[in-house]
């Protein structure tokens, strides 16, 4: 009976290892021809271990491109948008889950219904709204727009009611008012839950790619993957390579954020679900 | 008393001052202003021109329109059961696991959060006909040449396996959570019954990940509606016109050919098919979905 079980559970387990390691073989792909001699990117066969070290590929692609300063935008917008977004999800999720003040049911659910808006129905009219700004093709035009965000309000919200009364009953005596509160109190306690929204508001900002397409057309104001792009389009195949080694450069901050926040975005997605 | 409850209404709303205004700003007058431009001829240089129902009469004629429609749909057709369906598949397997759980889940989610456009740039070197990575494993095994990036056909395929690729683990991780909070004295009960695990499966599992199902379904349809990134990067809406998408002609039509006021018109149909899709998930919801576990 035992070994009849077993069998099954081997054959499982051979078979997502063999799925994990082909998903895998992109990247170690990429990894592995990014080392290669430009001219010899497209050499047959392809590798997926490096077979040479041209490390110079790194340094060229800064070369090909304004790429760091391109690295320095993407970096600037998304530190930016986390910050701004931060102070006003937090404010809000804190009126909503603590504050008994009227009407805030109503509001709650306008801006619950915010959620359901697609992005797409908004680029027009914020392209428009942006341009009678002036801003178009400034990095204020892609920020502005993401330092709202009603998914992050919810997720604050749900977590703010979890805190327990007593903690903010105590301060009242104490003679604190609402917002000495929020700061001292109800901020430094949602820890995690900021941690989780500032990683996704950040990845969303770092990953991209319409919103820039759209908003920015100088060289030196894009961001990375716009950037690498344009890069892509104008270098042709024989530098493949060096594109490559960009396309490294600009998944390592997602992977670093991956490996330290997997529990903030197992999180998220438990969240979510008691949204429906 | 009294004075307490007015304190707590102006506090409320300075609390909320930030973010009322930029929801009005950047959700609100968005939305509200691409319905006004539906009924306008604009190129953001020449005033804004009234013109009734053209635009939404234009949209009838359309025939790049009617493509892009069709061609959403096929993606519809193709990467929601990829998704929805794989994703659960995968899920229960890795639920199933006893071994490496942590190290599978880690590795199918690890693409979902890696930039799309970097990867897509990749991927259409992988995809390349006489010097990818793809095409010379399939000569080393006898085939010949597939042109994954250039025939009307096959470029569904190729966006599809992208998109297996880069999205699964989305689909892959509600499933994953939804799986692991299903009580174990089901499974308990049906084992002690002699269950198989493909009844099991279809007996216990199913209906009760019959919400997750539902949400990963919605979420998914609304967001392949959307499809822009992977037809972009990866055929540029090609070739010809056999991978453009609603998301591709609105792109098109507003910030190539300059018709603000018909790309508008475009964008908030998409936004009522949206819509409705979301009251439908609300009304289906209490009629489909199994919430109680007794």
């Amino acid at each position: 009976m035992k070994s009849r079980v077993k069998i099954p559970q081997m054959i499982l387990i051979i078979g997502l290892l063999l799925l994990c390691i082909l998903m895998l073989m992109p990247f170690a792909w990429i990894f592995s021809t990014s080392l290669r001699l430009p001219k010899e990117s497209f050499r047959l066969p392809p590798s997926f271990f490096p077979t040479s070290f041209h490390f110079e590929n790194y340094i060229a692609v800064f070369h090909a491109f304004p790429f760091a300063k391109v690295i320095f935008n993407s970096l600037k917008i998304a530190v930016t948008v986390v910050i701004a977004n931060l102070f006003i999800t937090t404010m809000a999720g804190y009126a909503f889950a603590r504050i008994p003040f009227k009407g805030r049911d109503v509001v709650f659910m306008i801006i619950l219904a915010g959620m359901m808006i697609p992005s797409q129905a908004k680029l027009i009219p914020t392209y428009i709204v942006m341009s009678k700004m002036g801003l178009v093709g400034t990095h204020m035009s892609l920020i502005l727009p993401s330092i709202i965000s009603p998914l992050n309000i919810f997720f604050v919200r749900q977590y703010m009611l979890t805190i327990p009364d007593s903690y903010e009953e105590a301060a009242y005596i104490d003679g604190a008012g609402r917002f000495r509160i929020y700061l001292r109190i109800f901020l430094p306690m949602s820890k995690s839950v900021i941690i989780m929204t500032s990683l996704l508001t950040f990845l969303a900002s770092w990953n991209d790619f319409l919103n820039p397409l759209i908003f920015l057309s100088k060289y030196d104001r894009m961001t990375l993957p716009l950037g690498l792009k344009v890069l892509s389009g104008a270098m042709g195949t024989g530098s493949v390579s060096v594109i490559l080694a960009g396309v490294m450069l600009s998944i390592i901050i997602p992977t670093v954020l991956y490996v330290f926040g997997q529990k903030y975005i197992l999180q998220s997605v438990v969240m979510s679900g008691l949204k429906s | 008393m009294k004075k307490k409850k007015m304190h707590d209404n102006i506090s409320g709303y300075l609390f909320l001052a930030p973010a009322l205004i930029s929801f009005f700003l950047f959700i609100g007058l968005p939305v509200g202003l691409s319905a006004v431009l539906s009924f306008f001829k604009y190129n953001l240089i020449n005033p804004a021109q009234f013109v009734g129902l053209d635009n939404i009469r234009h949209m009838f004629s359309d025939k790049g329109l009617l493509v892009a429609f069709g061609n959403t749909f096929k993606f519809l057709l193709i990467l929601c059961p990829i998704h929805c369906g794989l994703g659960l598949i995968l899920a229960f397997l890795v639920y199933k696991a006893t071994r490496f759980q942590f190290f599978f889940r880690t590795v199918i989610y690890f693409p979902s959060i890696v930039t799309t456009a970097s990867v897509a740039i990749a991927w259409g070197y992988i995809f390349s006909t006489d010097t990818g990575v793809i095409n010379y494993f399939v000569r080393l095994f006898g085939g010949s040449n597939i042109p994954w990036l250039t025939d009307r056909t096959m470029v569904y395929v190729t966006i599809a396996l992208f998109s297996f690729w880069k999205f699964i683990g989305t689909t892959f991780l509600y499933y994953f959570i939804g799986l692991q909070n299903i009580p174990n004295v089901y499974y308990e009960a049906a084992s002690i019954d002699g269950a198989s695990t493909v009844k099991t499966f279809f007996h216990i599992t199913l209906p009760l990940l019959s919400p997750t199902i539902f949400f990963v379904l919605i979420t998914n349809i609304v967001s392949v509606f959307q499809i822009f990134d992977e037809p972009y990067l990866l055929t540029n809406g090609g070739p010809g016109s056999s991978t453009k998408t609603i998301a591709f002609e609105i792109y098109q039509t507003a910030f190539q050919e300059m018709n603000i006021g018909y790309g508008a018109t475009i964008s908030f149909v998409l936004f009522l098919i949206i819509l409705a899709i979301t009251v439908i998930q609300y009304i289906g919801q209490n009629k489909w979905v199994v919430y109680d576990y007794e």
